[in-house]
């Protein structure tokens, strides 16, 4: 089953499937997803959504079934072939905690300089970048704290401008709002939903809360707890 | 040979004959461990010790002469009162000799012993490498720094330069083993992360862990000079420079009143770096107990 009807997809599953244990998380997933695309990856806590999102990025590979991404000029590439270009938001941030926002932040830009240009610090221009961005995510003023000094929503925001700073051409966010206020969870998922909408970068983005899955996803990917692999995608119609 | 007894079968409050089912069941009774429970590796070990003590009883037992103990310590004693002050410029002058000793033999031996210590991490390296890495290490460390030392005084004569090189080698051997476990104690999820998002292998490393293990090698490092100083007031007995050859002149001499004043020189600098050292690991161990909560 095709899912999303495009002429040239971004991302494109075929067949694809994975398990865990003696259980189907999914499998039979068929998606072609147009460039700069909103999904959001909705279902139940162990479901495989978190799974889902490590096959598209090639951290994890699949029982069955492969990923495709396709480039700008529309050569195929395998995901872990591509990761430099593929800004992922973990559940868990996976940030440096000894390290200052700033740093943590410029790490999104670590695939695009070779080791030693990095060992003496990062441009001027990109450090400047990612303070724009922190500031932009109300950060500016901690910059230059430790990660372990702030707050779980702080951590999460500094994550996500991680991935705004690498500009990726793919956003994979695993509940990048799930420790935030209301007015920060719409300005997150408003730049996620601007990134798309404007810079053709598509963003997949597990979240847990339906009014927001409308407000700002284009397509929902659900997954069901059955344990059969069940999985469904439907177009969400914006009022 | 009859079966052991099934748990249904044992004895016990639940299942004896004379249990009322009308009444509620007896708490279970908390067991006695086993003698072979208590065999943990604490108890064992602690048990090892007691047995070398004994075994050990023999070293006390002196030259078998009768010797006056407490006289004796108390003359030798008074030889250092009052400490000859007069030669504080040449203490001076080589208590600084010795703080270059152990900074420089320290310094060396931090560059010696990070790729050492990546190499022995076993997060970080192959299996034959960290055991070729451990084992250098291991045979480093079982030279003593006095040994060390005279190998440098048979390299390069009697100077601070064959100190320097004395205490490179021993450091290398304590430096490496701790950036070891410094590097293991990283969580190397955030390494795999910064690789997911396109950093390479250098780049997660110098990121990913790096970041986490500074606070832990810069406190090992401060440790090590604070080591490298007492140290480097010692190695000069072979020759190597610093207070040990003023303390070996004046040892040959008899010329205690002026030792107890290097002795005095030493102790006011290692007390002054202890408080530094403890004031400066306190700090980063604060940071780091935030980072683990």
């Amino acid at each position: 089953m095709t899912a999303v009807a495009t002429p040239l997809p971004h991302i494109a599953a075929r067949g694809l499937g994975l398990m865990r244990g003696d259980r189907w998380l999914f499998r039979g997933l068929d998606l072609d997803v147009p460039r700069g695309t909103f999904v959001a990856v909705v279902g139940p806590s162990g479901v495989g959504k978190s799974s889902f999102l490590a096959c598209l990025a090639g951290l994890l590979p699949p029982s069955e079934g492969h990923v495709e991404l396709y480039d700008r000029a529309g050569r195929c590439h395998a995901p872990a072939a591509v990761r430099g270009s593929t800004g992922v938001v973990f559940q868990n941030n996976l940030l440096v905690p000894t390290s200052t926002l700033l740093n943590n932040v410029l790490c999104g830009r670590l695939g695009r300089h070779p080791w030693w240009r990095t060992l003496i610090g990062f441009p001027r221009a990109e450090r400047e970048t990612a303070y724009r961005i922190l500031c932009d995510l109300g950060l500016g003023t901690k910059v230059n704290r430790w990660v372990c000094e702030t707050s779980g929503g702080e951590q999460q925001r500094t994550a996500i401008a991680r991935a705004l700073l690498q500009e990726p051409d793919l956003y994979l966010a695993d509940e990048p709002v799930s420790n935030l206020d209301a007015y920060l969870t719409g300005r997150v998922l408003g730049i996620l939903r601007q990134e798309a909408a404007q810079r053709g970068r598509t963003v997949f983005c597990v979240l847990h809360n339906a009014e927001l899955v409308e407000r700002f996803a284009e397509f929902v990917l659900s997954f069901d707890s059955a344990g059969d692999g069940a999985w469904k995608l439907r177009k969400v119609s914006h009022a | 040979m009859s079966p052991p007894p099934s748990p249904a079968s044992a004895p016990g409050p639940a299942s004896g004959p004379a249990h009322n089912p009308s009444l509620p069941p007896e708490p279970p009774r908390l067991p006695d461990p086993r003698w072979y429970e208590r065999l943990n590796v604490l108890n064992v070990s602690l048990l090892l010790f007691l047995l070398a003590c004994f075994a050990s009883a023999p070293a006390l037992r002196g030259s078998g002469r009768e010797l006056d103990y407490a006289g004796n310590l108390k003359r030798f004693l008074g030889y250092f009162f009052p400490p000859d002050l007069s030669v504080w410029p040449e203490t001076l002058r080589a208590l600084g000799e010795t703080a270059q000793i152990a900074v420089m033999a320290t310094a060396f031996a931090i560059v010696i012993a990070l790729p050492l210590g990546v190499a022995g991490a076993r997060t970080l390296s192959p299996a034959w490498l960290v055991g070729a890495a451990r084992m250098t290490l291991n045979g480093i460390r079982t030279v003593p720094s006095l040994i060390w030392a005279l190998i440098g005084v048979a390299i390069v004569g009697a100077n601070p330069l064959a100190g320097v090189i004395g205490l490179t080698f021993y450091s290398v051997g304590y430096l490496g083993k701790f950036f070891s476990d410094a590097f293991e104690s990283v969580d190397m999820e955030i390494a795999r992360g910064l690789r997911a998002i396109g950093a390479g292998r250098i780049q997660a490393f110098q990121h990913g862990v790096w970041p986490h293990a500074k606070p832990l090698v810069w406190s090992y490092v401060l440790w090590m000079i604070e080591y490298n100083l007492r140290s480097a007031a010692i190695i000069g007995y072979v020759g190597a420079g610093g207070l040990g050859v003023q303390l070996a002149g004046y040892q040959e001499y008899y010329q205690w009143e002026k030792f107890a004043t290097v002795l005095l020189f030493i102790l006011v600098l290692v007390t002054a770096l202890d408080f530094l050292g403890e004031w400066i690991r306190g700090r980063i161990t604060r940071k780091l107990t935030r980072v683990r909560s």
